[in-house]
């Protein structure tokens, strides 16, 4: 072909090529098919599938406060070891002052201390001790704690039976979720809602006057029952054995007590579980589940096999998502739901029809006007336009981008803004028709000319979306990538694509001359 | 082929500039109303930036009325607002607190459950994300806003950059105006579309400082206010051409594409406008503002 080189028609050929084979998948398909070529294929976002997208936010300040709660026990042990008096101790901002009777034995106690906690910042002003944590301490705790949440948030939901979650961590204390095709987010929220901290405490009937006056001495602590919060039980602080010795649990069904847990210790469980129930036998055991008393049974006899039924007036489904809680293990810190975005499937389906039907109206319309306003070039602009599609699509398939609601408004205004630099070219040639005779120069200024204003127009837009990308979430994100795409795309089809076209079109008309 | 080419003729001569006085006064005082509406009125901020919950059913049996009967004893501020058809309903409810709020969307599931026919969409956002929300959206504009700002700066004069930037900054005002006076919801999308707008009224902003970049260069004597004009007047029908393919995509948009996207839709039909407008009687005329050539002063 005349005045157009042939590399350049060889590049124009495989790219349009690549883009239709890698639009197909996604346009076709819809399941997995195990082929690599198949599945190169659009992921539909929550928005358009349907799922729930949650954020966590783990309460690393609980665990400070728990922290500083054993540091208190544990200087009151040593202090009553070393038969010192306390007078008071009292928690200010981020440090407790200890205010003992005399200044005597201090430094013992802060070596004994510092046993058990190093990097604690243990300083003794006469008779007063004040114990502080640096920010360093309190990262790492922070950090454990996350750590760990994920791990078992992760357990939680593979429990769950959730397909190809997203699991990720998200700034310095959270946690996002990304659950396609969950249908009932109120269960997964329950699951993810809950410590499952378990403990086994021995019961303190005998001290019914501490009770009636509902405070607990040292070493005892008051809880309520699970059902009734007026029930209160007695219990010892310390717990005989604890949910982190489990090693399964599951639901079953109990003919007098009906639905309920099993479970079964380790080795170390075992033994513990064995020894408290040996040495009760006629008092009260209590299951404690974050903080609330599940069931206190009256220890008949030794428990010694390591395996054992918690009951108290479960559901099927109840006794099934504490099972999946309890082997799944308990959370460092409570977690607290801070976003939620769940879609139905029947909303995911309308969108994506009328996104379908939106862009397809869309198209017919521009292309109209194109050929109403430029004739033929415009019937050139609108092959451009569409193969500007199918570019999109197979950039979005290949790169594995997910596409959102306003990821399809993105390729819609997409449409009507890839015209631009076919526009901004047919502008330029009418122009240069009007001064020059020769055909192929004109045509040659037109595209020169035109060049360096579609560059900055362009480049200016994607600046702002790129922007959206750093800055948005989720869908929005999905809003950047398409329109992004988009505008690359038709920087291509128009500059070549486009340029062949008019070249062709210019060849196989006989008047030579552009009717603009 | 059609004619319909010679619309705008090419070699148009209309002088925008010659009314830039009147197009100020237009300007100022639409800005001015705007931000009059922005801090007295403000904007029909969503659950995004307010935080709160947001529930999307669809029912059987029953209607909006009925359904504001049952919730309306159980929470304290609950609006429900029909969406797209009568069968389909929003709920929204704001929330005092945070905890409270994530039950609250079982609360209202339990109590409507009979009454509805899909749960279509639920959405709860806490206080500490709303306002980090709103936080990022603002801090996504202002960049976009200064780096656009930058390469304009970079690639053209810095005359150019402080006339776009007026022309844009414009824009967004205006639009907020507009979506606060029409009490359109203000949500992430729209801070998407906000930005959209920018990208889209820059871009045609940018057309039209080629040209006259072009011209600076090729008509060394003309006066600064006819050269203007001519430029406004060289890519006139190309400013229209490419406004009106855009907005066809988005009314279309708009009318097919489903509830959800509407604001969005709206948002951007109306800064387009607005953009379209900017690019040709506000960035142009802020140039004469500059009484010198730019590039060409020192090169004669």
């Amino acid at each position: 072909m005349k005045n157009y080189p042939l590399w350049k028609v060889f590049v124009v050929f495989i790219l349009l090529s690549l883009g239709i084979i890698f639009a197909i998948p996604s346009i076709l398909y819809k399941e997995d098919t195990g082929s690599w070529y198949l599945d190169n294929r659009l992921n539909l976002g929550l928005d358009l599938q349907g799922g729930s997208y949650l954020l966590l936010e783990v309460q690393t300040d609980v665990l400070i406060k728990e922290e500083f709660e054993n540091f208190s026990d544990t200087i009151r042990i040593i202090a009553r070891e070393k038969r010192i008096k306390i007078n008071n101790i009292e928690k200010i901002n981020e440090s407790l002052k200890v205010r003992f009777e005399s200044s005597d034995k201090l430094k013992d106690i802060r070596q004994e201390f510092l046993q058990n906690y190093r990097s604690v910042k243990f300083n003794i002003t006469n008779n007063i001790v004040s114990i502080t944590i640096d920010e360093i301490f309190k990262k790492t705790i922070q950090d454990s704690a996350i750590k760990q949440s994920l791990e078992i948030v992760r357990k939680r939901i593979d429990e769950s039976g959730t397909k190809e979650p997203l699991i990720q961590r998200s700034g310095r204390n959270r946690i996002l979720l990304q659950l396609p095709g969950v249908k009932d987010p109120e269960r997964i929220k329950d699951l993810l809602g809950k410590t499952a901290k378990l403990n086994f405490h021995m019961v303190d009937d005998d001290d019914a006057k501490s009770l009636s006056l509902n405070i607990a001495p040292f070493g005892r602590m008051i809880v309520s029952d699970i059902e009734n919060a007026e029930i209160k039980y007695l219990l010892e602080k310390k717990s005989r054995v604890g949910g982190e010795n489990l090693i399964d649990a599951n639901a079953s069904f109990d003919p007098t007590e009906g639905h309920a847990v099993s479970f079964r210790f380790d080795t170390t469980g075992a033994q513990k579980f064995g020894k408290a129930t040996s040495e009760n036998i006629g008092k009260r055991f209590a299951v404690v589940l974050d903080g609330v008393v599940i069931t206190a049974p009256v220890i008949n006899s030794a428990i010694t096999g390591g395996s054992g039924i918690i009951t108290g007036n479960f559901t099927s489904q109840e006794a099934t998502d504490l099972a999946v809680l309890l082997r799944a293990g308990a959370l460092p810190a409570p977690l607290e739901i801070v976003e939620e975005r769940s879609v139905g499937p029947g909303l995911g389906a309308d969108s994506i029809a009328a996104g379908k039907i939106a862009s397809i109206i869309g198209m017919i319309l521009v292309c109209i006007f194109m050929i109403l306003i430029y004739g033929s070039f415009g019937f050139i602009a609108n092959i451009s336009l569409i193969a500007n599609l199918f570019i999109i699509i197979a950039l979005l398939g290949t790169i594995g981008a997910t596409l959102t609601l306003p990821g399809i408004a993105g390729i819609v205004l997409t449409i009507g803004m890839a015209v631009d630099a076919n526009v901004l070219i047919f502008e330029r040639i009418k122009e240069e028709n009007t001064k020059n005779k020769k055909i192929y120069e004109t045509i040659k200024k037109g595209f020169d000319r035109a060049l360096s204003t579609i560059l900055d127009a362009n480049i200016t837009t994607l600046i702002a979306s790129l922007l959206l990308f750093v800055f948005g979430s989720g869908p929005i994100k999905g809003f950047s990538i398409t329109l992004s795409l988009g505008v690359i795309a038709s920087m291509f089809t128009a500059l070549m694509l486009t340029n062949l076209l008019v070249h062709l079109y210019i060849s196989f008309n006989s008047k030579k001359e552009i009717n603009l | 082929m059609f004619g319909l080419n010679k619309i705008i003729p090419i070699n148009s001569d209309y002088k925008f500039l010659n009314y830039r006085k009147f197009f100020y006064i237009v300007s100022s005082i639409a800005i001015f109303l705007s931000m009059l509406l922005l801090f007295f009125k403000g904007l029909n901020l969503g659950i995004d930036f307010k935080g709160g919950t947001l529930i999307e059913v669809s029912t059987k049996n029953t209607d909006i009325g009925e359904l504001r009967d049952i919730l309306s004893p159980n929470f304290n501020e609950v609006s429900l607002q029909e969406f797209g058809d009568e069968n389909t309903i929003i709920i929204r409810l704001q929330n005092e607190n945070n905890q409270e709020s994530i039950e609250t969307v079982n609360k209202v599931k339990q109590i409507i459950n009979n009454k509805v026919d899909e749960f279509r969409r639920s959405e709860f956002v806490g206080p500490t994300i709303s306002s980090e929300l709103l936080w990022k959206g603002f801090q996504a504009v202002s960049f976009a806003l200064f780096a656009i700002l930058i390469y304009i700066w970079l690639r053209f004069e810095w005359q150019f950059g402080f006339g776009a930037v007026v022309a844009l900054t414009h824009d967004v005002l205006f639009t907020l105006g507009v979506l606060s006076f029409l009490n359109i919801e203000f949500s992430l999308s729209t801070i998407a579309a906000v930005l959209t707008i920018a990208g889209y009224s820059i871009n045609d902003t940018v057309v039209i400082f080629d040209r006259v970049r072009e011209n600076l260069r090729k008509y060394k004597k003309l006066e600064l206010l006819d050269l203007f004009n001519m430029s406004i007047n060289n890519t006139l029908s190309r400013t229209v051409m490419t406004s009106i393919t855009t907005l066809l995509a988005l009314l279309s948009l708009y009318i097919f594409g489903g509830e959800v996207i509407k604001p969005f839709a709206l948002t951007m039909i109306i800064g387009v406008v607005i953009g379209t407008y900017s690019s040709v009687f506000i960035a142009v005329p802020t140039l004469l503002v500059f009484k010198f050539r730019p590039q060409d002063e020192d090169e004669n």
